[in-house]
């Protein structure tokens, strides 16, 4: 035979030969393969997102100053075009493509009264308002009562002579009401963080020169406050309704006589019943006015005063609101829970958008204070929550305790991968639903949560959350988990990590995201810290409508990642 | 066909065994395969990589004197000024770069020829060290078509830097390329 021939032939019979060797092992290893390729490729999940956009979440100018870096964008709003400065408002009957106005407060409760407009399955439906008192007790306010109220409290301070009205209240319908009061009857606001020090009071009542407060009693240094503060010309106590019988309006012997006292019961329920139904109307209403808060930094230095400009916080709503993917957009269907201070820019950014998309907002007096989420969720089962990075922290060292066998920690690895590797969130299976006993209970309901805020205060001394504690919440919670950077002068957020982003590095404080749309962010050379070709590091520097303003330093250094999101250095 | 007869009457001529031993050559082969296939389908994913952005340019404060370098020529990028902001025309190198129709323009004050439309030496300023031309013996027509032409320029190029005469470099407080719209 030819020499071709004969490796042909020892080609044929090497190959029967090898195969020739197939047995019952063979046949159960092949099954396996086959399995393990078929499971794989059926149950294959397809990212939240592209990766391609995780790995690139903002752009920098193609132009930088010398002593800067580029100006970094979010992709939402690219260079060249305006950032994010209002929520598209428009009339009830205009097309949906119509070009809305900026707007201001008042157009977001008349959104809140008029409910969805788009067309679709929720046209028409409104969110609700609740109280959560103790621990099961939960009321409903009517919108049409809250309307009546803004109406009629916004009335009674104008008729008194009022101008600039300092709220000290905890999480509350009235704190709310005073809020939009301000707003439709052009009274500038004041909103003072709760249970603070006498002096600490009258330091910011004396600062922010307001002249009517609101309060309840029990927390507010009244005596204290006639003595050292004589401009106060009217308080309005919220009192509840088991000590209503008192007699509030008595003034305390001793004291000037100047202050002129009420409560929110007597100016809510004397005026008849037909009073104060309709909100002012749209056409001739003055300029949008100013609110002013405070920005508590480390407990015991002094609160710096932030006057922020209707726009800003008008834009640091919308930019919320952009911030969200469409399909998973706040709606009717959702309950808000603002589990941390809504004297916080960042809590009260996002509740008045949770109430822009007409969800269901629910206030809970002792959840700021508390910062531990199962009591802030008692009796209701929130889907949204914004708190704290420590509420967060005590939720995730009780959950790690509770879940520190060993099986309970393979399955929280298997859950940890479903995050990280295939870049979706954990869905419910056989196996998970071993691990569910392991969770933290957060919620009347169990499983109702989806999206949880919290946010590193710059300078105050928030305690910081790496992004393996992060990713570990989402396991624990099944929510995702929003961790955003703010800052006194900024409305909002300056950055704020991606909604789908579920990366894991190694790292003691997470990084923070890209800038949101109505912010842009810069490094400017701080300095041994200074910026090269390709490395931005430097002071963190914010511009955008957002900020009081227009531009604001924060004093920290950070530097951009790889993928453009933003870290302290 | 004759050799597969003859090739499928060798096999059948052989004595049928099977052997029931696990570690034959085939199935460490199908071993191996499977481990290849588990350990590719559940390795930890690498981190996707997209390429680095390129570098941001530098504003800087130009004179005629420092702008004249930049006009193609040696691999430098080309600019031009138009009414005191300088462009960054190096996408246009066809047009502007060296042995364009337009490269008088490259690395000079351009305001003046593109306000009358003409590429003529006489529209650049001679005296490099001298103050910028004030273009104030424009008529209106001449400055609506210099306008129209800057704001074809905003559109597509980039401004790199600012132009001042010679001299009033240290005079110029930290220029703005670009704020929040």
């Amino acid at each position: 035979m030819t020499f071709f021939d004969q490796l042909m032939l020892q080609l044929d019979e090497g190959v029967t030969g090898l195969f020739g060797q197939w047995n019952a092992y063979s046949t159960l290893i092949v099954c396996l393969l086959s399995g393990f390729i078929t499971f794989q490729v059926l149950t294959r999940r397809e990212p939240d997102t592209h990766p391609f956009l995780l790995a690139r979440q903002a752009r920098g100018s193609p132009v930088r100053q010398e002593n800067e870096s580029p100006v970094y964008r979010s992709l939402a709003a690219p260079h060249g075009m305006p950032l994010n400065s209002g929520l598209n408002v428009k009339e009830p009957g205009a097309s949906k493509w119509a070009r809305g106005r900026d707007g201001d407060l008042r157009d977001i409760w008349r959104q809140v009264v008029a409910g969805v407009q788009d067309d679709g399955p929720t046209k028409g439906a409104k969110g609700r308002i609740l109280t959560v008192l103790g621990t099961e007790h939960v009321t409903e306010h009517s919108l049409d009562a809250i309307t009546r109220q803004i109406n009629l409290v916004g009335q009674h301070i104008l008729d008194q002579g009022g101008n600039r009205v300092g709220i000290y209240l905890p999480n509350s319908v009235e704190h709310m009401v005073t809020l939009f009061a301000c707003a439709f009857h052009n009274l500038t606001a004041v909103i003072l963080p709760f249970d603070q020090s006498d002096e600490s009071v009258v330091s910011m009542l004396r600062r922010s020169a307001v002249d009517t407060v609101i309060t309840a009693p029990g927390s507010f240094p009244f005596k204290n406050v006639v003595k050292s503060y004589p401009s106060l010309r009217q308080l309005i106590w919220v009192v509840d309704e088991g000590s209503a019988h008192m007699d509030w309006n008595e003034v305390p012997q001793g004291t000037g006589s100047s202050v002129n006292v009420s409560t929110w019961q007597d100016i809510v329920n004397e005026p008849p019943v037909d009073a104060g139904k309709e909100l002012p109307p749209i056409a001739g209403q003055k300029e949008p006015r100013d609110v002013t808060i405070f920005w508590q930094s480390k407990p015991g230095t002094m609160e710096e005063m932030v006057r922020f400009t209707s726009a800003n916080l008008i834009s640091a709503i919308s930019a919320q609101l952009f911030a969200i993917p469409t399909s998973q957009r706040i709606g009717p269907s959702d309950l808000f829970l603002p589990a941390d201070s809504l004297a916080n820019t960042h809590t009260l950014v996002l509740t008045l958008a949770a109430l822009f998309c007409n969800a269901s907002v629910a206030f809970n007096s002792a959840a700021a204070q508390a910062n531990d989420l199962a009591i802030a969720t008692r009796g209701i089962s929130p889907t949204v929550i914004v708190t704290t990075p420590a509420a967060l922290l005590k939720t995730h060292q009780e959950a790690t305790h509770t879940g520190s066998s060993f099986i309970a920690q393979k399955l929280h690895w298997l859950q940890t991968r479903s995050l990280t590797q295939s870049g979706v969130m954990p869905i419910a299976s056989a196996l998970s639903s071993y691990y569910d006993r392991f969770r933290p209970a957060i919620g009347a309901k169990p499983g109702k949560l989806r999206l949880v805020y919290a946010a590193e205060r710059v300078g105050a001394g928030t305690p910081p959350l790496s992004s393996q504690v992060l990713s570990d919440l989402r396991v624990f919670t099944g929510a995702r988990v929003i961790y955003a950077l703010t800052a006194p002068t900024v409305a909002g957020a300056v950055t704020q990590t991606a909604f789908y982003d579920y990366r894991v590095f190694e790292d003691k404080i997470s990084h923070f995201g890209a800038p949101l749309s109505s912010t842009e962010v810069l490094l400017r050379d701080a300095g041994d810290v200074k910026n090269e070709d390709g490395k931005s590091r430097g002071e963190i520097v914010v511009k955008g409508p957002c900020v009081a303003g227009g531009e604001a330093a924060l004093g920290v250094n950070g530097y951009m990642r790889e993928d453009n999101t933003l870290a302290y250095l | 066909m004759d050799y597969v007869e003859k090739r499928v009457a060798q096999e059948a001529a052989k004595v049928a065994s099977t052997t029931t031993e696990f570690l034959t050559p085939l199935n460490l082969i199908l071993l191996g395969l499977f481990l290849w296939t588990t350990y590719t389908f559940l390795r930890p994913a690498s981190p996707y990589l997209v390429p680095a952005d390129p570098h941001a340019t530098i504003f800087k404060v130009f004179t005629p004197r420092t702008l004249l370098p930049f006009n193609g020529e040696n691999n430098q990028p080309v600019y031009l000024a138009v009414r005191g902001r300088v462009f960054d025309v190096s996408s246009g190198r066809s047009f502007y770069g060296p042995g364009g129709p337009y490269s008088n323009f490259a690395g000079r004050d351009a305001s003046r020829g593109l306000a009358c439309g003409s590429f003529d030496e006489e529209m650049l300023t001679k005296d490099l060290d001298g103050p910028l031309d004030k273009l104030a013996d424009l008529t209106p027509d001449q400055l609506e078509a210099l306008q129209g032409w800057e704001d074809k320029f905003t559109d597509k190029y980039l401004v790199v830097g600012k132009l001042v005469a010679v001299g009033d470099e240290k005079t110029v407080k930290r220029p703005s390329a670009c704020g929040f719209a």
